[in-house]
């Protein structure tokens, strides 16, 4: 058995009828490295949250194999219970307590010993900025807020893994990047973290590796900078006077292939890279070519995403796109 | 647009199409109700399980002074099934027009050129049909098992009127209801007053046979007199008293349950 | 950053609460939200008030029937007030476990480590102190109208054992039914169940002054039995043999429901 806190084999998971059933896992293979920031990237529809809700023990694979910590999630779902953090998509908490509340209910469940319960959950209510609201309803707080205390909640047992559901989905700006700061600071501290999202940005910025899902599949698998560079060149854009068009175009044309672009500009791919950049800008200034505008354009995860998938990413989280039930039936009342 | 309720000095209300927007609103209140039988099982089926049950238990009180003569707790009790029964269904026609409003379709009928009373008379065209079915219903099947209608057919139309006016009177005050709360929960938390008004009356045991605030309270509550009226009209047949009783007090309650919702009707439409 | 002193979770691994210390804090949990979200329980406790008096009052004269156990009609209906009540409070809980679901807070308390019996447990002693609070409250009304013991405390007794194993039944059957719809489609469902054992038996009148099937139903029917135990204080002496058939009703009925609820748990995440 490996050491790696997060296995996943074969795993897949069906809903619905067995002679026509909807396949929100389709047979994934994962393994999260101790220590890393793992990110599973893909629309809503893709099969995400139910991958989670299996390493989470909440759900029962179909088939195949997965450990967590190196608990099978199905024949030793309590001990995995007893090594995990999580924070699900919706931020699972009682309207009715006070954040204090639930927090100590939660250190209660999760056998805290009573002395180290109000110590802990001071600490971790200061951590997620919410000593203040602590003792308010927590039917009160904004969006904002119960993520945080939904992190908090996930955190009261100190786990060395964390999945995280879609974290800053519905969140202002302001939140998400605070959310990712805390996520950074967690990981720093050795807490091995399994996060799911549909923002590229957020992939992006956060995960050490990532693995793009669609329908139920892992098509992609690899660190943001290698699935990026593994697509396309970055694209170099110049803008110069018409009189110096030619000898541009000639020029760039040594350092890659063409790219059509907008009238009165010319791109081009560079073969050797973003570092080829200072040659190209040498080379124009050597056949005397005055370089109005430069742009230099990296392929994007959603390049990444288009060229796995066949489809966009951004666009598909448009309402149109989630027609497909192929997540697990959400019996939520709040947000459909 | 006008916040006048009655629309009639409008030119382009004439009779006719104030006639057609009534009868095309009483098509949806009664396709929707017929579209949702489950809507409609607990206002059919609860009153003849009550009745069946009443019939095994108290077989023997049929014999008590204060009783009126019948041969079986059935012809005692089937009036008071009916009442219950249309009293109950009351409350569907209100909690869907709290839902109309709750789904903003309520605003959106106000934006057609429909008169607004046209609206509330389509509402209580469905109550009025309901009550008639169910009263229909429930002495079919009850007449097999032992209830009687000594006043013939004349009588069961009586009834079926009489069935057809209480759900106007009272589809009237949840209406009233759902135009002040806009709120289809709250129309059905009415259900416990309604609950009061039947038993505090002769629907389940005759008001000779309580004691003390029961007895004066049945003693006043018009839905005793509705009941007793009916329960003439079965029992000992077809009488000026019983007819009077069985019509006109579930009329006089319509009435003024229809101008009540009027009334909420306009202070809703002027709040606007 | 502070570092926290090690505890049984310096391995990342939590030990998991106990069934006894995780039930409580789930009960308090429990009892909390009556206070804050009442319009789920004052109309519980008004409906069985309610019903006493109304019952009372409409059927006051059912007492004069020959061969009827008492001379006052509250004494007959406040027990089965008192029944009905506590029946209802054991439904609640099942209301409580879909407005769990709905929201995804059970997602969480599962999740958590602590024994699955805590997840019965707690919300059942909520349960049982909510309906120890609507007998009581209901008890006082009664008294108020007329009602009176017969064979003094021991009645008291009967009446609040009954309505305990009442309720435990009725919340195996509500959590069992939320466990497996998760929506508010199992209330109906819920509440129709309930009614139809409480009152095919002799809740309306005895079996002796019975006519027809529903004798038939209500000799048969094992909440008769139960019924028969919270009354006897109420109409006689309380003796046992009009209570060991309630008992033995009570036991096996919650342990019925309670294995329908704990397989309705298990069969969760699948």
């Amino acid at each position: 058995m490996t050491d790696s806190p997060i296995v996943a084999h074969d795993l897949v998971r069906h809903f619905g009828p067995a002679g026509s059933p909807v396949r929100a896992v389709d047979g994934v293979d994962l393994e999260v490295k101790r220590g890393e920031i793992f990110g599973l990237l893909g629309p809503n529809g893709s099969g995400k949250s139910t991958m989670v809700r299996m390493l989470t023990t909440l759900l029962t694979p179909t088939s195949g194999k997965a450990t967590v910590a190196g608990f099978d999630v199905v024949d030793q779902a309590n001990d995995v219970r007893r090594s995990i953090g999580v924070a699900l998509q919706d931020a699972a908490i009682d309207p009715l307590m006070t954040g204090n509340e639930l927090l100590n209910l939660q250190a209660v469940l999760y056998g805290i010993p009573k002395g180290d319960v109000r110590e802990r959950a001071a600490h971790l209510l200061e951590r997620v900025g919410l000593t203040g609201a602590a003792n308010r309803l927590v039917g009160t707080y904004s969006g904002g807020m119960r993520r945080r205390l939904d992190l908090a909640l996930s955190l009261i047992h100190q786990p060395t893994v964390l999945f995280l559901d879609e974290p800053t989905t519905g969140l202002d700006p302001m939140s998400r990047l605070t959310l990712w700061e805390e996520v950074r600071r967690l990981n720093d501290e050795g807490t091995t973290v399994l996060l799911t999202t549909q923002y590229l940005e957020e992939a992006d910025q956060l995960a050490d590796r990532l693995a793009i899902i669609d329908h139920g599949k892992i098509v992609q698998l690899g660190t943001p900078s290698e699935l990026k560079s593994a697509i396309g060149h970055p694209t170099l854009l110049i803008a110069v006077a018409p009189a110096d068009h030619d000898a541009a175009r000639a020029t760039i044309a040594a350092f890659g292939e063409l790219r059509p672009t907008a009238e009165g500009t010319l791109g081009v791919a560079l073969a050797g890279g973003a570092a080829t950049v200072a040659a190209v800008v040498r080379s124009l200034d050597d056949a005397g070519v005055k370089v109005l505008h430069l742009e230099l354009n990296e392929p994007s995860l959603d390049d990444v995403f288009a060229e796995a998938t066949g489809h966009r990413l951004e666009g598909a989280n448009a309402p149109e796109a989630t027609d497909a039930p192929v997540e697990a039936p959400r019996r939520r009342g709040r947000r459909r | 647009m006008s916040t006048d309720v009655l629309d009639l000095a409008s030119p382009r209300a004439t009779s006719s199409v104030r006639l057609a927007q009534v009868a095309s609103m009483s098509r949806r209140s009664i396709m929707e109700m017929v579209r949702q039988p489950a809507l409609l099982a607990p206002s059919l089926i609860f009153p003849l399980f009550f009745a069946a049950l009443g019939s095994s238990s108290f077989g023997k009180a049929t014999g008590l002074p204060g009783f009126p003569k019948v041969d079986n707790f059935l012809d005692f009790a089937a009036a008071g099934s009916i009442v219950q029964g249309v009293l109950f269904g009351s409350v569907i026609g209100g909690a869907a027009l709290a839902t109309d409003i709750e789904l903003g379709f309520f605003d959106r009928l106000l934006a057609t050129p429909t008169s607004r009373v046209g609206i509330l008379l389509g509402r209580l065209a469905g109550a009025a049909t309901f009550g008639a079915f169910q009263a229909f219903f429930f002495l079919l099947v009850l007449i097999p098992f032992g209830a009687r209608v000594d006043s013939g057919v004349i009588g069961a139309l009586v009834i079926i009127a009489s069935a057809a006016l209480t759900g106007v009177a009272f589809g009237g005050f949840t209406a009233a209801m759902a135009l002040k709360t806009g709120s289809a929960e709250a129309v059905q938390g009415s259900f416990p007053l309604l609950f009061i008004l039947l038993f505090f009356s002769s629907a389940f045991f005759p008001r000779q046979t309580m004691q003390g605030v029961y007895g004066a309270f049945a003693n006043v509550n018009p839905v005793s007199y509705l009941v007793e009226g009916i329960r003439g009209l079965m029992i000992e047949g077809l009488t000026a008293t019983n007819v009077a009783e069985a019509l006109l007090v579930p009329l006089a309650i319509a009435i003024a349950s229809i101008a009540l919702a009027l009334h909420t009707l306009t202070k809703r439409l002027a709040s606007r | 950053m502070t570092i926290l002193a090690p505890t049984s979770t310096t391995t990342g691994q939590a030990s998991g609460g106990t069934t006894l210390r995780s039930a409580n804090a789930l009960a308090q949990r429990g009892l909390r939200n009556i206070g804050r979200l009442p319009a789920a329980f004052v109309p519980a406790m008004l409906m069985p008030i309610f019903q006493a008096v109304a019952f009372s009052g409409t059927f006051f004269a059912i007492t004069r029937i020959p061969g009827f156990p008492t001379d006052r009609s509250i004494n007959w209906y406040l027990p089965l007030a008192c029944c009905m009540g506590s029946g209802f409070a054991g439904i609640g809980l099942g209301f409580s476990a879909i407005r769990d679901l709905e929201t995804g807070f059970f997602d969480r308390v599962r999740m958590a480590p602590a024994p699955r019996s805590a997840l019965l447990l707690g919300p059942l002693i909520t349960c049982w102190v909510r309906v120890l609070i609507v007998i009581t409250a209901v008890l006082v009304v009664g008294f108020l109208i007329g009602a009176r013991l017969t064979d003094g405390l021991l009645g008291l007794v009967t009446l609040y054992v009954a309505g305990l194993g009442l309720a435990t039944i009725a919340a195996g059957w509500g959590l069992g039914l939320a466990y497996r719809f998760k929506d508010m489609r199992a209330a109906a469902l819920m509440q129709l169940v309930l009614f139809m054992a409480l009152f095919l038996t002799n809740a309306q009148a005895p079996l002796a002054i019975m006519s027809g099937w529903l004798h038939g139903v209500a000799r048969i029917n094992p909440f008769t039995n139960i019924l028969r135990l919270a009354r006897q204080g109420f109409l006689g002496e309380v003796t046992w043999s009009n209570s060991w058939g309630g008992i033995v009703a009570i036991v096996w009925l919650s342990t019925l429901t309670i294995w329908f609820t704990n397989r309705g748990l298990a069969k969760l995440p699948k």
